[in-house]
């Protein structure tokens, strides 16, 4: 008994010193962008760098939302992401569903060909893309962001992956012979139990969204339709560079980042409490 | 649904091979009546203060807008670059900068010819050096209208030279600096007395005795000729680094913002006008420890912009009538005041208000006085639209002269191989 | 559609029930491409013109102005014979062992303690693991660039300086560079790694692990026999979206030498983007961008087969 405690104790003083150091590690990176916030770039660039905060913090923010729409940029991307991550959840959960449960000829040659899609470089289509877009007539529109996000060979992957190994077989069977239509299983079985992966992919999605910049920058040209990442650019002027205002705009911008992670994170755990009962 | 998707494909590419033609005929149809409202697409890249003007000029012409689109630099010249690839999307109007020029000339044939506009009237405005560089080598297509310039003069720490007894006044200093032989004397007798190099960067002599040069890296045929119109400055540069008198450190980079506030080393040779907010923003309690002189042997120009039209544009008169104002003398008088953009409009130099420009900051200096002669004893130069990698290139050899103490001989041939590769593949 | 075959495999194989009427398999063929549509329909429009319009371009000659001049494979064979497309090639594979293949390890780590019953505060540990994925690059290159100082001062630099090394000049040195990617790489992607693993744990029931501990299995046989043969569709996941992106790196490599385009930390991508966007050399870089393809489709196919064999 007593050995089985303390060999307890070790592996949990084990695990917390590994998870420790992994958010150290992880969040000294911000800590620093949060002291750098707060400091005139004289101090950043002093050597050795401070490492406290100073006091521009307000000063800094100041000069941000006289540069940009900080607070309408915000909640472009918000909207914007929020769209495409509700329809990246639904097509790939479909789409992932249909690959790993249902049958149709060309399955597994289709299924790769999703996957090669992952492999083009994307940095060449830059021009291409641009002329449909611009032949759309999507420019400076959300939809030129929202639309393209849509694909998603990762999340059909990924949804792919989870039903494949979490989602029984007999379950499905049954609510087939219950008279359940396809559609039926897709969600009254199958969406139930994938709860957790459609809030890890929202997650990584919507994030990756959030931060996207390559492509809005090229689509997104009027100032009133840009998102966050396009418009903390504005904040980098040609040579003279206050980098205590363009981290302070990069902090406050991951801020609600935060906030939205731990609301996701939430709705994952609850899931996952709720399935134990089953 | 194979048939499907490729019926798809199909369309998109019908879609998109449609759209390659059309910027013409969109443009050619641009015949507005001056009562008609105007709405004209302004890209400029970062602070240029030029809403305000633009406010001005609203006011006397009510029947044009303006849309002012600010970016960053980069992002600007990469999306104009985009669009005028695709055919679509351009603003009305678009600054370039310098270094991006000879690219978009390339596309000359996507950009109104100003001179079809009445530009020949507006030549006698501005620098000679700086209107050529806004043309076709032949003179014939006149594809933008100067804005600001950046003419180069000596940066120098006042403390550094005086640890050093050397003379600390702007004119005394340049008296005893006539030439890079002089200046290869002053940085031995700095690294004896003080320990500290010349200088903290390669980059800025390297750029420095380049700018004097009236060729630089490739002639108008061009042709890639740095073997004989560089090749002296990088030797020199290269032995004032080997010997301990320039140090190593890359532009931009915080060891070398930081050494502006430490005084860790005497001059910054070939440092142009928009250097100044730099050293103050990265050495803010340095007031009075910086001066400004001339360079030894002459002075350059780095970056400065134009304003171009693109075709795509339906209204290029308004366009052009809009930049002409926008870079007249009075204009930009107005901007060196509010955003500190040096004008390439020589009427403005003898403005005695701008003659009258001192920073207390630059030890009193008449800073605008002395950029000012230094842009009118600019070289007119040819660059070439593969300027950026052959600069790329002589910059990485000299950075590992520097920080792999690599020999220079064998660096500048790797470089010459490197830009010779790149080139070829054009 | 539906063929004798079809009938055959769907008789083995298929989970919607075994005794089904024609229609019925008709209907559930007609669903899966209903499902799976929308992706190929949104990347005919989006994805499969750029494509075409790549390798269109690596047969020609275009400066992204004017007109495009067929020239064969010759574009092929300049980059071929570029020895800086081979060392590009190389540093692109040291940077993937260097970067990517531990933050799998790491990640599968780190999952594991963030799953540990006896773990609390679990959400604080999953925000901050997670956090470096959010970071915007422009804060990346400052805060990055300050900490891989040349100078002696350079927090990298104090750090090796603790185990008796002399500083590097990170910015220029061939492995210092690469390390110095790497590490950004690592910071950057564990966490999202860690955050895929974590719900693959979460869905292995828990009674698998309380029967094995009556049964008294060990920690190390409950990893060896229960959680890595159920997490393995997820770490193949990994294996495969990891090799591809480490192959694809583009965003680390351009903050460090985006300016100087140093060959030390240049990557295939960033080369394939020097010569389109910088020098001008659209045939080329099109051309750069078949051959990754190819290098990709093959050590991704090798990737898979391994991860495949390994908990088997």
């Amino acid at each position: 008994m007593k050995s089985q405690s303390s060999r307890q104790f070790i592996s949990k003083a084990f695990l917390y010193s590994i998870l420790v150091i992994a958010t150290l590690l992880s969040i000294f990176p911000f800590y620093w962008m949060f002291v750098m916030a707060t400091n005139t770039n004289e101090v950043i660039n002093r050597i050795p760098p401070a490492i406290l905060p100073g006091k521009e913090l307000v000063a800094n923010f100041t000069k941000v939302l006289n540069t940009i729409d900080f607070f309408g940029a915000m909640w472009n991307t918000f909207i914007v992401a929020s769209i495409t991550t509700i329809g990246v959840l639904i097509l790939s959960s479909l789409a992932g569903f249909a690959f790993a449960k249902l049958h149709f000829k060309g399955k597994n040659a289709l299924f790769v060909m999703i996957l090669v899609t992952m492999i083009i470089p994307p940095q060449l289509g830059l021009i291409p893309q641009y002329i449909i877009i611009s032949k759309l007539n999507w420019l400076s529109d959300f939809k030129a962001i929202i639309v393209p996000g849509l694909i998603d060979a990762f999340g059909i992957f990924w949804m792919r992956q989870y039903i494949s190994s979490n989602v029984p077989d007999e379950l499905i069977e049954a609510a087939k012979i219950d008279g359940c239509s396809i559609f039926r299983v897709y969600w009254n079985i199958t969406v139930p139990i994938i709860i957790p992966a459609f809030a890890t992919l929202a997650i990584i999605k919507f994030m990756y969204v959030w931060n996207d910049f390559l492509w809005p920058l090229v689509v997104l040209r009027d100032e009133e339709s840009q998102t966050i990442q396009v418009a903390l650019r504005g904040l980098i002027d040609n040579y003279v560079r206050d980098n205590g205002m363009i981290l302070s705009g990069t902090f406050w911008a991951t801020v609600p980042l935060v906030i939205i992670f731990l609301l996701f994170n939430r709705l994952f755990i609850s899931s996952l409490t709720e399935g134990a009962v089953k | 649904m194979k048939k499907f998707v490729s019926m798809l494909t199909a369309g998109a590419l019908a879609l998109s091979l449609v759209g390659c033609s059309d910027s013409n005929e969109k443009a050619s149809s641009g015949k507005s009546g001056s009562d008609e409202k105007v709405t004209l697409d302004f890209w400029v890249f970062g602070s240029t203060g030029y809403q305000k003007l633009i406010d001005e000029y609203q006011k006397d012409h009510p029947n044009v807008k303006i849309k002012l689109n600010e970016g960053e630099l980069n992002d600007m010249h990469n999306n104009l670059f985009t669009s005028i690839s695709a055919g679509s999307g351009a603003p009305d109007i678009a600054m370039i900068e310098v270094s991006q020029m000879e690219k978009f000339k390339e596309a000359s044939e996507r950009f109104y010819n100003l001179k079809e506009y009445g530009a020949d009237e507006y030549e006698k405005n501005f620098l000679d050096w700086k209107w050529q560089q806004g043309q076709s080598v032949d003179g014939s297509f006149q594809m933008g209208f100067p804005t600001d310039i950046g003419p180069t003069a000596m940066f120098y720490r006042t403390d550094v030279l005086e640890a050093a007894g050397l003379p600390t006044k702007p004119e005394e200093l340049s008296a005893k600096l006539n030439t890079w032989e002089d200046f290869y004397e002053m940085a031995k007798t700095v690294k004896e007395k003080t320990g500290k190099p010349m200088s903290d960067s390669p980059e800025l002599v390297f750029n420095a005795l380049r700018d004097q040069q009236s060729e630089h890296y490739f002639n108008e045929k061009d042709e890639l000729i740095i073997q004989e119109s560089v090749k002296d400055a990088y030797d020199y540069t290269a032995k004032m680094i080997q010997e301990g008198l320039v140090g190593k450190n890359s532009l931009w980079t915080p060891e070398w913002g930081s050494a502006m506030a430490d005084g860790s080393y005497a001059v910054m040779p070939g440092a142009p006008a928009w250097m100044m907010g730099v050293v103050k923003g990265n050495a803010p309690d340095a007031g009075g420890k910086w001066s400004l002189t001339n360079i030894p042997e002459g002075a350059g120009n780095w970056g400065g912009s134009f304003l171009t039209v693109p075709k795509e544009s339906k209204h290029p008169e308004e366009a052009v009538e809009f930049i002409s104002w926008l870079t007249s003398p009075e204009s930009q008088l107005k901007s060196f005041n509010d955003m500190g953009l040096f004008p390439s409009t020589p009427d403005v130099y003898e403005n005695e208000d701008f003659l009258g420009t001192t920073d207390e900051y630059f030890s009193g200096q008449p800073t605008a006085k002395i950029f000012a002669e230094a842009a009118k004893s600019v070289k007119p130069v040819y660059m070439g639209k593969n300027y950026a990698i052959v600069n790329t290139e002589i910059l990485t050899a000299l950075t590992n002269v520097a920080t792999k103490k690599a020999d220079p001989e064998k660096e500048w041939n790797k470089a010459v191989e490197r830009i010779e590769k790149q080139i070829g593949r054009q | 559609m539906t063929g004798v075959n079809t009938e055959k495999a769907s008789l083995k194989k298929n989970p919607l029930g075994t005794k089904r009427s024609f229609t019925e398999k008709k209907k559930e063929a007609l669903a899966g491409y209903l499902y799976i549509s929308p992706f190929f329909i949104l990347f005919a429009i989006f994805g499969l013109f750029p494509i075409l319009f790549s390798f269109y371009l690596g047969f020609h000659k275009w400066n992204g102005f004017g007109e495009m001049e067929y020239v064969g494979f010759k574009n092929f064979n300049l980059i071929l014979s570029d020895p800086l497309f081979w060392k590009s090639l190389s540093n692109t594979m040291i940077m993937w062992i260097l970067g990517t293949l531990p933050q799998l390890l790491i990640g599968i780590i780190l999952a594991y303690a963030l799953n540990a019953a006896i773990i609390k505060y679990k959400s604080i540990f999953r925000v901050s693991v997670f956090m470096p994925y959010v970071t915007s690059t422009v804060a990346v290159a400052i805060v990055f660039g300050i900490m891989f100082n040349d100078q002696p001062f350079g927090l990298f630099n104090i750090i090796i300086g603790w185990f008796g090394m002399d500083p590097i000049n990170w910015t220029t040195s061939d492995w210092g560079l690469k390390i110095a990617i790497s590490t950004m790489v690592f910071w950057r992607w564990v966490g999202y790694n860690t955050i895929i693993y974590l719900a693959g744990l979460q869905a292995i029931p828990s009674e698998l692990y309380e029967a094995a501990t009556i049964d008294g299995a060990s920690t190390r046989q409950k990893i060896q026999y229960i959680t890595i043969p159920m997490l393995k569709p997820i770490i193949i996941l990994t294996v495969f979206t990891s090799t591809i992106g480490a192959l694809q790196l583009f965003t680390e490599p351009l903050i460090m030498v985006g300016r100087t385009y140093r060959e030390e930390g240049l990557t295939v991508v960033l080369y394939l983007y020097r010569e389109a966007f910088n020098n001008m050399a659209f045939g080329t870089a099109s051309a750069t961008a078949i051959i990754l393809f190819l290098i990709i489709v093959v050590l991704s196919s090798i990737n898979v087969f391994i991860a495949n064999r390994i908990g088997k």
